[in-house]
């Protein structure tokens, strides 16, 4: 029995990939088995479906042979999880529309691991990339899995960070389980595979197609007990996430931002909205994942307007001219009233140092914690 | 006797080689023809000189004429062999002397009233009568005091025709030219903008600063509006002067393009093509080789305003440059080199859109459409670059607020000194250094080698990076008058580094 649902939801995978309708919400009494010996126009009739989905159907059904679907992906050492077996994860079934089947490469942490997904804007600023680095190394050092979407940005800072700490840490594909994508991330993805899973809805070679971004994230969101908003536009596919974490129970957390600054009004917002407001990295580790005994108390984080004693006279100058949103160069000087060459060297020296960082753009910032 | 002889040059790149001009007149049908490799403006040069010759109130011998330009195998182009072929053909008909065009070099043009135009290249043509050892070069008047610059030649400069037969016949006196405003006194650059009206940006006027000097390539990224052009519009004033060797280097490309100005050039030289400019514009070449824009850059500075607009093909002949010196054009008829050591300065938007990372507006452009733009700079391009400034757009506040301008005078001055001791040194700009020179030039003492360790761990910087911040630290520490690389010279070198969106 197990078998034939087994491939009724493989099938009902790779039709949802071609049509991008989500069935498996809507069969209600159907019995699952039945579901690829069925006509289209029968399953038409008690489920509503398009014109297109009923010829995607049909043309599916035809060529439709579970063993070299599965050979296909088993071959390259990819295994899939359907909604029949006992391995899925528990928590992803209880999302409105759960994948019917999931491609894993690699290894799908235990079920008794939280986990937590760090999602945010993939044109983060230096601060947010520090921050989601951060928290996926604090996290992993606690032994919680970090989740996220092997996008650039945050994303890509969350696994980093996780790795450095040799944490376990799982990747959501938007595309087929063997397309890298984007191409700049290839070496990550062979880290991630390594130290957890990568996973997909999608068989191989699905291409990134715009609507399966959002698709996925109702996956991150499925996978982890917690979500953390690192920074997001007030536009942005983290807020997705969020949506899709709230219709599954998981928490919200979001990373404040300066205020006013457009990467980060999103993420500000869901703070208002009453998401938690995740003000402190140990703090927040501890909340999601209390050690079993007395939590040793971790030192309070360094992040301190003042500036710290010290510090040769010209850094502590330059260091009180940088704010905590990004400041150019011009505006350094201008604060602290120093020759240019003079500011130039002082924030190299502090960069080296660990008290400031430099964005994409040249401007200058305070880190958090250095 | 029926056969006369005059000696020409003819350019080939930068340099002239010697072409010798032979009439013969014999008896026959009357005609006129020219053999020896010549282009289409060689040819037409039978018309001019036939009615140059009798509006001057010769005669035209009525035989046959035959003017063979030797060696043969040598292409000639150009209108400069007018003035030999008439000159040879008078000879022969004993209205010039044959003796006197022995130790004399002829070019010109003519016009139809038997009037002189100017030639290109004159300066190098001048060089090259005395490398074949005359002792006279005779050429338009236009082009005697820019010939006459260089020396150990004498160089008369003639307006007609008739003036030029009377002068080698001895019944005309012509004064031998003499070089004028060629002092070694620093360019003109009065004319060009000053740094003094620029508010603010004085990160991205200390890095020009440190380009000037070391002759490092540098380039600009910011958002639109926020003054890269305006900037680069002010480094030539802040150049060092032209040495004189350099400068008639110079002088020879400019003349060779038909772009020199009659006399020496004194300033460095700065220029801007438009990105739409085709590979032959940038490089230089065509059927008629001329040098092209980053030749006309030589000794000075290449400016290239939305570098990653330009054709990628077009940017990637700017490497053989970039390494050499030179730019060499292989075309059926000949191999020319022409020389091109140029400064490259170049100006780009952070992404499409152009606002990435600006403060005021928001970037619409996603992360692989940015990620695509920048990748269209090659990486080999890239690694030639040694300064990278990030110009930001800066508020009304920030530019009231940023520190008073120097005016470009003062920076020269500065300038001139650090390329002075970089020239003592090691005979080269900085920008020029490279393994074993880099090495011994860039020693770094116990606390800014330390501090260089950190930097490599903590910046991430691969062996390229590591000798451009070498390079940049010895500019700066020449800037600050120093004989050794101190922790603040390599410190500030640091923040030239490339962004991260560019180091892939």
């Amino acid at each position: 029995m197990t078998g034939s649902e087994r491939s009724a939801y493989l099938f009902l995978s790779l039709l949802q990939a071609r049509t991008g309708t989500s069935f498996v919400s809507r069969l209600g009494e159907i019995p699952l088995s039945e579901i690829p010996e069925m006509r289209a126009s029968e399953l038409g009739e008690r489920v509503r479906m398009t014109e297109r989905a009923t010829k995607a159907f049909d043309e599916l059904r035809q060529g439709f042979d579970p063993e070299s679907v599965l050979g296909d992906v088993e071959r390259l050492g990819i295994s899939v999880v359907t909604l029949a077996d006992e391995t899925y994860p528990e928590r992803l079934k209880a999302v409105p529309d759960p994948p019917p089947a999931l491609y894993v490469d690699g290894e799908l942490p235990m079920p008794d691991l939280p986990s937590v997904a760090l999602v945010g804007s993939r044109k983060a600023s230096v601060s947010g990339l520090d921050t989601a680095r951060s928290l996926g190394r604090a996290l992993g050092e606690r032994g919680v899995c970090v989740v996220s979407g092997l996008a650039l940005g945050v994303d890509a800072a969350a696994h980093e960070g996780a790795l450095e700490a040799e944490g376990v840490t799982v990747g959501v594909l938007g595309c087929g389980i063997d397309v890298v994508y984007p191409r700049s991330n290839r070496r990550l993805f062979g880290l991630v595979r390594e130290s957890g899973a990568i996973v997909s809805e999608y068989h191989l070679g699905e291409a990134p197609l715009a609507w399966r971004f959002p698709a996925r994230n109702r996956i991150i969101s499925g996978l982890c007990q917690s979500v953390v908003v690192v920074e997001a536009a007030e536009k942005s596919g983290a807020l997705i996430t969020v949506r899709h974490a709230l219709d599954a129970g998981a928490d919200v957390w979001a990373v404040p931002g300066p205020p006013g600054l457009p990467e980060c009004r999103g993420s500000n917002k869901l703070i208002a909205d009453g998401a938690g407001c995740l003000w402190d990295i140990p703090e927040f580790v501890d909340s999601v994942a209390p050690l079993p005994v007395e939590p040793v108390r971790a030192k309070a984080s360094r992040l301190d307007a003042s500036v710290p004693a010290g510090l040769p006279e010209g850094e502590a100058a330059a260091l009180a001219g940088v704010g905590f949103e990004p400041t150019a160069v011009d505006a350094v000087a201008g604060r602290s009233g120093m020759r240019m060459q003079e500011v130039l060297s002082a924030l190299a020296l502090l960069e080296l140092k660990g008290y400031v960082s430099r964005d994409g753009s040249g401007a200058f910032v305070r880190r958090a914690g250095g | 006797m029926s056969v006369c002889r005059a000696h020409s040059l003819t350019l080939s790149g930068i340099d002239a080689l010697p072409v010798e001009v032979e009439v013969d007149v014999s008896p026959g049908l009357p005609g006129f023809s020219i053999v020896g490799l010549p282009d289409a403006a060689v040819q037409e040069a039978r018309e001019r000189v036939k009615v140059a010759i009798s509006n001057s109130g010769y005669k035209f011998p009525t035989k046959k004429v035959i003017v063979n330009l030797a060696p043969a195998h040598l292409r000639k182009e150009g209108p400069a062999f007018d003035l030999p072929i008439a000159l040879a053909v008078l000879a022969v008909s004993g209205a010039v002397p044959a003796e006197s065009l022995k130790d004399a070099g002829v070019v010109g043009e003519l016009s139809l009233d038997g009037g002189l135009r100017g030639v290109r290249g004159a300066l190098s043509m001048a060089e090259g009568a005395r490398r074949e050892g005359l002792r006279r070069l005779v050429l338009p008047e236009i082009n005697a005091n820019e010939a006459a610059s260089i020396g150990g030649v004498k160089v008369f400069g003639i307006r007609t025709l008739r003036e030029a037969v009377d002068f080698l016949g001895g019944a005309h006196e012509v004064a031998q030219a003499v070089p004028e405003g060629n002092d070694g006194s620093p360019g003109n650059t009065e004319t060009v903008e000053d740094f003094a009206d620029v508010a603010g940006q004085s990160f991205a006027r200390r890095a020009l600063e440190v380009a000037a000097a070391g002759g490092h390539n540098a380039i600009m990224s910011g958002p639109p509006g926020s003054g890269k052009t305006m900037l680069a519009r002010r480094l030539p004033g802040i150049l060092p002067p032209l040495t004189l060797d350099e400068s008639i280097e110079v002088t020879k490309v400019h003349s060779a393009a038909g772009e020199g100005n009659g006399a020496l050039i004194h300033a460095r030289p700065f220029r801007a093509p438009h990105h739409t400019i085709s590979t032959s514009g940038l490089a230089g070449g065509g059927s008629n080789p001329r040098p092209g824009e980053v030749s006309l850059a030589h000794h000075g500075v290449l400016f290239l305003d939305e570098f990653p607009e330009f054709n990628r093909p077009t940017l990637e002949v700017l490497r053989q440059p970039l390494e050499d010196g030179h730019v060499t054009i292989s075309r059926v008829a000949a191999t020319l080199s022409y020389p091109a050591r140029v400064t490259l300065v170049c100006s780009m938007n952070p992404c499409p859109c152009g606002y990435a990372g600006d403060k005021r507006r928001t970037c619409r452009c996603s992360a692989g459409q940015i990620e695509r733009y920048q990748g269209r700079i090659s990486g080999p391009l890239l690694d030639r670059i040694d300064l990278f400034v990030d110009v930001p757009r800066l508020t009304r506040q920030e530019l009231r607020g940023g520190l008073a301008a120097e005016p470009s005078a003062v920076i020269r001055k500065r300038v001139a000194v650090a390329r002075e001791t970089q020239v003592r040194r090691q005979g080269v700009p900085n920008s020029a250094l490279a393994g074993a020179r880099l090495r011994e030039a860039c020693k770094l003492g116990g606390d800014s080698e330390a501090l260089f360790g950190a930097a490599i761990d903590r910046m991430g910087l691969t062996g390229r990076s590591h000798d451009r911040v070498l390079r940049v630290a010895r500019t700066v520490a020449d800037l600050a008058g120093e004989h050794d690389i101190a922790v603040e010279h390599l410190a500030e070198a640091l923040n030239y580094r490339r962004s991260s969106f560019l180091d892939r």
